[in-house]
């Protein structure tokens, strides 16, 4: 898994028929050229009706791309973290990005290496707060990449990360994780941890 | 790639391997992740800090 | 590893996500929530399109082309172009590294102006300002751009010599 891309399948919301697509273990810059060509539009227009009353247009839409652009190039070349994509009609539809350095925080837990999700996010056509999402398993086949990714390096598929607050209920109730609150150092964004045994269970 | 370790430091990596449950090859991984990491944030200028959250005191961690 | 998945074991994936919003980490925040937290951010756009200008004037103090700086530098032609044009986009840090030994600039400051690190020096970010505001963009230098650049490199230059001397404190190096 750790290598080459891997088969993932996904499904087409409208037609009901399954949707063959790739998971990349990297983010390149072809994924990076789909986030900006592709996600951005997109994901402006909607934005711009928040950004209304708000912040002033000059600052925002650049900063998103700085943001982004920035912390993939600070990262390229380093061992602890590692990039995921899922790719379906040659386009970018998830991406994820990984931490190896992290410990966990449940009691049961507590100190043991986990696979931590710092960015997961899924094409603004995939999103469940639009209409109707294009494709839905792209948010799913990059968890499973982390949990893969986390028995691999031997941290027993123990993964974390922040939700955001639309996400809880996926990562609670679809992927069974355990809920530690809202996390005040980062946002007060919910922080969720999958022990070996959800990630059995998740899994199977 | 043969490792030549002390005593001192086969314990340690034992100590580890138990401590966190993982193989003494994968908190050597471990180890080299975050040094490399580490290495990475200094090059750019970053500073390291620990924090003593009892004491509420914190002080940077010289590692020239 | 990872045990052969059929297309019924992604599609029950597929249909556990209906009505779920799927998302993680700050970065996949909605902007407007983010920009409250991070206002070093506008900053750092500032700094990226001084940093682009500064480039570009040092190259053509030496009456070099872009293909010159690139051949120098030791660095693609594309590099070069993007750091000058396209201010959008975050220079390599070994970009930056070239960039430093081919003008002689100390290193960290570039990167500090360059984007690529945040910046620490509140007289460099100012100064930072003042040169992108003063430099334009024409075809030959001109007396007070020249006066800019000169002046600017100073900055950068008496920056390093004054943090490297709050840090030769002979310190007890740890193992770690």
């Amino acid at each position: 898994m750790s290598e080459g891309p891997s088969p993932v399948i996904l499904t087409d919301s409208s037609s009901g028929d399954a949707v063959p697509a790739i998971l990349l273990s990297q983010i390149g810059e072809e994924q990076i050229s789909d986030w900006n060509q592709y996600w951005r539009p997109a994901l402006e227009e909607t934005l711009a009706r928040l950004r209304a009353n708000q912040v002033p247009k000059s600052r925002w839409p650049q900063s998103a791309h700085w943001d982004w652009e920035f912390k993939t190039k600070q990262m390229r070349g380093l061992l602890a973290f590692r990039g995921f994509a899922v790719i379906a009609q040659g386009v970018t539809q998830g991406l994820m990005r990984v931490d190896l350095n992290h410990n966990a925080r449940l009691p049961a837990q507590a100190g043991k290496p986990l696979v931590y999700v710092e960015y997961l996010e899924t094409a603004p056509w995939n999103r469940s707060d639009i209409a109707t999402p294009r494709y839905r398993g792209v948010g799913s086949a990059l968890i499973t990449a982390a949990v893969d990714l986390s028995l691999e390096e031997d941290f027993r598929g123990r993964i974390g990360l922040h939700s955001l607050t639309q996400a809880e209920s996926f990562y609670r109730d679809a992927c069974g994780m355990s809920d530690l609150g809202p996390d005040t150092m980062y946002f007060n964004l919910r922080y969720f941890e999958m022990t070996a045994q959800q990630a059995t269970a998740f899994l199977r | 790639m043969t490792l030549n370790l002390s005593e001192a430091e086969m314990q340690a990596l034992d100590e580890l391997s138990v401590k966190k449950d993982l193989s003494k090859t994968a908190v050597l991984r471990q180890a080299l992740r975050l040094y490399q990491t580490i290495e990475a944030r200094l090059e750019l200028g970053h500073k390291l800090f620990i924090e003593d959250t009892l004491q509420n005191d914190k002080s940077e961690l010289m590692l020239l | 590893m990872a045990t052969e998945r059929d297309e019924t074991w992604w599609r029950a994936r597929a249909e556990r996500e209906q009505g779920h919003f799927i998302a993680a980490g700050a970065l996949a925040m909605d902007p407007d929530f983010a920009s409250a937290f991070r206002p070093q951010l506008v900053e750092r756009e500032q700094s990226r399109v001084a940093f682009g200008k500064f480039i570009e004037l040092m190259r053509r103090s030496k009456g070099w082309t872009v293909e010159d700086l690139a051949s120098e530098a030791d660095l693609e032609i594309g590099d070069v172009l993007l750091i000058e044009d396209d201010l959008t986009v975050l220079p390599e840090p070994r970009t930056v590294y070239q960039l430093a030994r081919v003008f002689k600039i100390p290193q960290t400051n570039l990167m500090q102006i360059s984007g690529l690190s945040v910046p620490r020096d509140p007289n460099l970010r100012q100064e930072t300002v003042r040169f992108a505001a003063r430099s334009q963009s024409v075809e030959r230098l001109s007396d007070s751009e020249h006066l800019a650049l000169e002046q600017f490199v100073s900055v950068l230059s008496r920056a390093a010599v004054e943090s490297a001397s709050d840090q030769s404190n002979p310190a007890d190096e740890n193992d770690s």
